[in-house]
């Protein structure tokens, strides 16, 4: 297994009485796509705003590339991040927002990756308004915003969410380049059927507890499946989960 | 934070809502001028628009911009820059917003119809007003994570100094007429940046006396040059304590 890039050690958070996660340990290793699945509220968002340094942990800590992050926030300058909810400023157009970001991030013009602006189509719209955009259109600007300065860490929180099929597939795609490029990909989605080709491992969360971290391999063996959609379910519902905790 | 303040205030001039303060402002004050034959009547009436308009604007519209901008704020503290660049680009660039629709409504028909020393002063203190409000409208959006609870509590602030605190005041004034209050009536003042706006045009335009016995006091005390100087450091705190408290929330809060 390659160098741990990103490591938990026994992350937990806390919102008033309620733990969100608890005492987490966990590492995600350059070269893979790790799957976060759960329930609602099983604690992924909070797994991955704590990553990001939106939620300042309750206890434990975080390094990334070996390094433990604080109130420094040049580390960030390693992830892409693919929210959730894309909102931007109502008023600049799409252009100004990728200039704006680069501009934020000091991107060289050498360090940009703009291929994807034209893969997804949005090269005739860089003089758009922001607002006047469809829901689906705000996500591919969020998915050019996260690839485009080539990042080591990639954390995607239902990319595919909104997404047509063809850019969904073009998404992934990058993702996977990502992880072939030596990188780490955080990926939650409920879609298990679209990512589970690309997942190297599966982490499960629930009630703010990992579950387990599973290679999808020993997940699909152990429970005789030959698509992780299937497995996934099968494994939650049996006793198969004990046997590989 | 120069980065941020950039383009917030890009995406800030084509907002219809600062467009709209701009152009409400701009009817408002030429309507007063033209309506009153005395530029000094028109000013007056002006000054009440203004005592209760400015900051009602400034801190609901502070309030519903930085509920508005939360998720892009937090992609933007997901980006290598310290939180304390993201929230000054913010401030910085709502307030040049403001202050620039402010400065065509309410400057510009100042300058045309009454170019005053007590039209300079409403327009500096009014631009004092919209920063103070401002301050207070982002830490209000701040400490409270619903927006509509958020926004009730702006009304409730603008409501407590626009009306309530000067009725107390009042109230308090007639109360105790018999003791000596005066001590106490220009801290009382200072405490309202509302009324501190008001007394220092006031004074400009030489109608303390029509505010009575306290008008005396104000006068004695805020018509020097030390008492401008005092008024002035008290609105500077009003800016300074909401924005410092900002500051110090958006850097731990969960976003």
């Amino acid at each position: 297994m390659a160098e741990a890039r990103i490591t938990y050690h026994g992350v937990g958070k806390r919102y008033g009485k309620l733990w969100a996660l608890r005492k987490v340990d966990c590492a995600f290793h350059a070269g893979e796509v790790v799957m976060l699945i759960g329930p609602n509220a099983s604690g992924k968002t909070t797994l991955i705003k704590s990553l990001l340094g939106l939620v300042s942990p309750t206890e434990g800590h975080i390094t990334v590339n070996g390094q433990v992050i604080g109130s420094d926030p040049a580390y960030r300058k390693a992830i892409g991040y693919m929210p959730q909810i894309s909102q931007f400023p109502a008023t600049l157009t799409i252009g100004q927002l990728l200039e704006m970001m680069a501009d934020i991030r000091e991107l060289r013009a050498d360090e940009v990756e703009d291929s994807l602006v034209e893969e997804l189509g949005l090269s005739a719209q860089l003089d758009k308004r922001l607002s006047t955009l469809s829901g689906g259109t705000k996500q591919k600007v969020s998915a050019v915003l996260a690839l485009r300065s080539r990042p080591g860490i990639l954390v995607m929180d239902e990319p595919t969410a909104g997404l047509d099929p063809l850019s969904s597939q073009r998404v992934l795609q990058r993702a996977a380049a990502v992880r072939d490029a030596g990188g780490t990909v955080l990926i939650t989605s409920h879609l298990m059927e679209e990512v589970e080709s690309l997942a190297d491992r599966v982490a499960y969360l629930e009630d703010g507890n990992l579950k387990f971290l599973l290679p999808v391999q020993e997940i699909l063996s152990s429970t005789g499946s030959t698509r992780l959609s299937e497995a996934l379910p099968r494994m939650l519902e049996s006793n198969a989960l004990s046997h590989v905790l | 934070m120069l980065k941020v303040f950039k383009y917030t205030l890009i995406d800030l001039a084509r907002n219809r809502f600062v467009l709209g303060y701009a152009l409400l402002m701009l009817l408002v004050a030429q309507g007063l001028f033209a309506l009153e034959g005395d530029p000094t009547k028109a000013l007056l009436s002006l000054v009440q628009v203004v005592m209760a308009l400015v900051p009602l604007i400034a801190l609901v519209f502070t309030v519903v911009y930085m509920y508005d901008t939360l998720e892009f704020t937090q992609l933007l503290a997901v980006q290598p820059m310290r939180r304390s660049a993201i929230l000054g680009g913010q401030l910085l660039a709502l307030a040049a917003a403001l202050l620039l629709a402010q400065a065509i409504g309410l400057g510009l028909p100042l300058l045309v119809h009454s170019p005053t020393v007590a039209a300079l002063v409403l327009s500096l203190s009014g631009s004092a007003l919209v920063l103070v409000f401002a301050a207070l409208g982002a830490l209000i959006a701040l400490k409270q994570r619903e927006k509509a609870r958020g926004v009730g509590v702006a009304l409730a602030i603008w409501f407590l100094f626009v009306l309530v605190y000067d009725a107390l005041l009042m109230w308090g004034m007639f109360t105790l007429s018999d003791h000596p209050i005066e001590p106490f009536v220009v801290p009382l003042a200072g405490i309202n940046p509302i009324d501190l706006a008001r007394i220092m045009v006031m004074l400009q335009v030489d109608l303390a006396a029509m505010m009575g016995y306290s008008g005396a006091i104000y006068k004695n005390f805020f018509g020097s040059v030390g008492g401008t100087i005092v008024a002035a450091l008290i609105l500077s705190l009003w800016v300074a304590v909401p924005v410092l408290f900002a500051f110090r929330v958006f850097r731990r809060k969960d976003l």
